[in-house]
C-alpha cells in the first residue's frame, strides 16, 4: 500500500471480530488486489471473460461456482500460476506481467494453499515450513524454526515437526501447508479448494484453522464448496459462472435472497449434497 | 543385497541404518583397494608375484570410474536440463550431444579424444588417463541425461507450483525441491550406468592406461597362463561392482523417506 492510503486503512482487528459484516466502501481504503477486465483462453476455450473485481485488506472473499466455471483459474492468476491474456492485475501496487522480478516479489507476499497440499515429501514438516523464510527472508535456521514452532502451535501440529508428510493424515498435511504459507508472512492467502481432497472427518480441522486465520484479520480469498464456511466467515461471496462473475454479495444477502435463478439452483444442489 | 543393513540393530532409525551402511560400504571399498595385494600375494603363481600390479590396476580402474562417474552425473544433469529447456537451440545442442554419443561406439570415442582431438586442436593433448576420463564422462553423461530427465518429469507439477508460490526462484526450486526428488527416481538407472561405466573403463586399455584389464592381459602374455590371470581380473571386477551396488542400495534407502522401514 502506498503512503497516502494509510490514513484510510480500516481498523482491522475490530473488523475481524465481526466476520460476515459488510464493510462500507469508505472504510475499505485502497484495494490490495485489483483485477480489471481480465481474460484468459485455453486454446479456443474462453475460461475467464472480462472479469473485474477488487479485494481489500482484511477481507475474506469466498469464490464459489460449478466445476469448470473458471474460479480456480482466476485464483491461480492472482499469483500468476496461470497467465492472463489481457486485462490488468495489480497486487499491492505491483502489476503482474512478464517481469519475473515482479512475479517473485508478489509471490512472496501472496500465500497459496492447494487442494493437493503439495508439501515437499523429502523434507520434514519443520524443513517444509522453514525452507522459504531461510532462503528468501535472510533469517537464521534458529529464528526460522522458532517462528515455525509458533505457526505449528497455531495450526495444532506442534507434536509433528520432525515427521515427514507421508506420516500425516490429509487434514494434518493441509494444516502444515497453511503454516508453510504463513511462514512467509504473506499479505493475502489464496486457498484453492483446500478441503476438497479431504475425508469428511478431516474437513472440520482445516476449516477451523482457516476460521481462526480469518478472525485474526488475514486477507483471504477462498475457492471452496464449503457453504457453511462461506456463511460463517466470508465478508463477500463471489459466484463464478462460465468464466464470469455472476453475482457478488455479502453471505446473508447471497444465501438469504439469491437474485439469480442459476445461483438459487446451485445453492439448492450443494445443500442437498451435503 | 541387504547384507549390510540387516545386521544393524533394528531399533536404529532408517536414516541411521542407511547412513551407517553407506559408510560401511565406502570403507569396504577403500579397504579392499588398499589391502587386496595381501590375499593376492598368497595365491599361486603367476598371480602371487604380480599381486601389487593387480592392486595398482584395480585402483586405476576405480579412479577412472569415480572421476568419470561424478563428472558424468554433472554432465547428465546439465544435458537433462538443456533437453527440458524452453529455448529450442539449447534443446538442439543437448539432443545432438546425446544422439552422437549414443550412436557411436565408446571405443571410437576413447580413441577420438586421445588421437583425433589433439590433431584437430593442437595443444589439446591430454594424458592417456585424462583422455579416458573425458571420453568416459561424456559417454556416461549422455545416458545419465535420459535417466535424470525422466526423474525430473516424474516430480509432480504441484511441487514446482508450491515452491514458486512461496516466492522461491527457479534455481532454488530446482535445487531444493525438484532435484532431490528427481534424483531419487533416477538413482536406479544411474547406478546401472555407473556399473556399466566401471566395466567400460576397461576400454582405456586401448590407449595405454594401466588399469585392471591391461594388467591382466600383460600378465597372461608374459606367463602364458590366461586362465589364472583373466579369472583374477574378472573376480576383482565382480567384487568392485558388488561393492558399488551395495553403496547405491544404501544411498537409495537413505533418500527413500516415503517407505516405512
Amino acid at each position: 500500500m502506498s503512503g497516502e492510503d494509510n490514513m484510510k486503512t480500516p481498523d482491522m482487528p475490530q473488523q475481524a471480530m465481526q466476520p460476515g459484516a459488510r464493510r462500507e466502501a469508505e472504510d475499505k481504503g485502497a484495494p490490495l488486489i485489483t483485477a480489471e477486465k481480465v481474460n484468459k483462453h485455453f486454446g479456443h476455450f474462453h475460461v475467464i471473460k472480462d472479469v473485474s473485481t477488487r479485494f481489500y485488506q482484511g477481507e475474506v472473499a469466498v469464490i464459489i461456482g460449478a466445476s469448470g466455471s473458471g474460479k480456480s483459474t482466476f485464483l491461480r492468476m492472482l499469483n500468476r500460476l496461470e497467465t492472463h491474456d489481457s486485462g490488468k492485475i495489480v497486487i499491492d501496487g505491483i502489476e503482474l506481467n512478464e517481469n519475473m522480478k515482479n512475479i517473485d516479489a508478489i509471490r512472496r507476499e501472496v500465500g497459496m494453499v492447494f487442494q493437493s497440499f503439495n508439501l515437499f515429501p523429502h523434507m520434514t514438516v519443520m524443513n517444509n515450513i522453514t525452507l522459504a523464510p531461510r532462503r528468501l527472508r535472510g533469517v537464521t535456521r534458529a529464528q526460522a524454526e522458532e517462528t515455525a514452532r509458533g505457526l505449528l502451535a497455531k495450526v495444532g501440529m506442534s507434536d509433528h515437526a520432525h515427521k515427514y508428510p507421508h506420516q500425516l493424515s490429509g487434514g494434518q498435511q493441509q494444516r502444515v501447508a497453511i503454516a508453510r504459507s504463513l511462514a512467509m508472512q504473506p499479505k493475502v492467502m489464496l486457498f484453492d479448494e483446500p478441503t476438497s481432497a479431504l475425508d469428511p472427518e478431516m474437513i472440520k480441522e482445516v476449516l477451523d484453522v482457516m476460521k481462526d486465520l480469518a478472525r485474526s484479520g488475514m486477507t483471504m480469498i477462498v475457492v471452496t464448496h464449503e457453504m457453511g464456511f462461506a456463511r460463517e466467515v466470508a465478508d463477500r461471496v463471489i459466484f463464478f459462472e462460465k468464466g464470469q462473475i455472476l453475482e457478488e454479495a455479502p453471505p446473508a444477502e447471497f444465501f438469504g435472497n439469491p437474485k439469480n435463478e442459476r445461483i438459487r439452483s446451485f445453492i439448492g444442489q450443494i445443500s442437498q449434497a451435503r | 543385497m541387504n547384507a549390510a543393513i540387516s545386521i544393524l540393530p533394528a531399533h536404529w532409525s532408517r536414516e541411521r541404518r542407511s547412513a551407517v551402511s553407506i559408510a560401511i560400504a565406502v570403507a569396504g571399498l577403500v579397504l579392499f583397494l588398499w589391502l587386496m595385494a595381501i590375499p593376492l600375494s598368497w595365491m599361486p603363481e603367476p598371480i602371487g608375484s604380480a599381486a601389487q600390479l593387480f592392486a595398482e590396476g584395480a585402483k586405476t580402474t576405480v579412479q577412472l570410474t569415480v572421476v568419470a562417474g561424478v563428472a558424468g552425473i554433472a554432465l547428465g544433469v546439465l544435458a537433462a536440463l538443456a533437453k527440458l529447456s524452453k529455448l529450442p537451440p539449447v534443446r538442439w545442442i543437448a539432443n545432438f550431444y546425446i544422439w552422437v554419443i549414443r550412436g557411436t561406439p565408446l571405443l571410437v570415442q576413447v580413441l577420438f579424444v586421445f588421437l583425433a582431438l589433439p590433431a584437430m586442436i593442437p595443444g589439446l593433448q591430454l594424458s592417456d588417463f585424462n583422455s579416458a576420463v573425458v571420453a568416459l564422462a561424456f559417454n556416461v553423461g549422455a545416458y545419465n541425461a535420459e535417466a535424470i530427465r525422466a526423474g525430473i518429469l516424474a516430480v509432480h507439477k504441484g511441487q514446482t507450483e508450491a515452491a514458486r508460490s512461496l516466492g522461491l526462484t527457479p534455481f532454488m526450486t530446482f535445487r531444493d525441491v525438484v532435484f532431490p526428488q528427481a534424483f531419487r527416481v533416477a538413482l536406479p538407472p544411474l547406478v546401472n550406468n555407473i556399473v556399466a561405466l566401471l566395466k567400460d573403463s576397461s576400454l582405456a586399455y586401448t590407449i595405454g592406461v594401466v588399469e585392471l584389464t591391461n594388467i591382466g592381459n600383460r600378465i597372461q602374455a608374459a606367463t602364458f597362463q590366461p586362465i589364472h590371470s583373466l579369472t583374477t581380473v574378472a573376480v576383482i571386477y565382480l567384487l568392485l561392482t558388488t561393492i558399488l551396488t551395495q553403496i547405491s542400495n544404501a544411498i537409495e534407502r537413505q533418500l527413500d523417506v516415503e517407505r516405512h522401514r
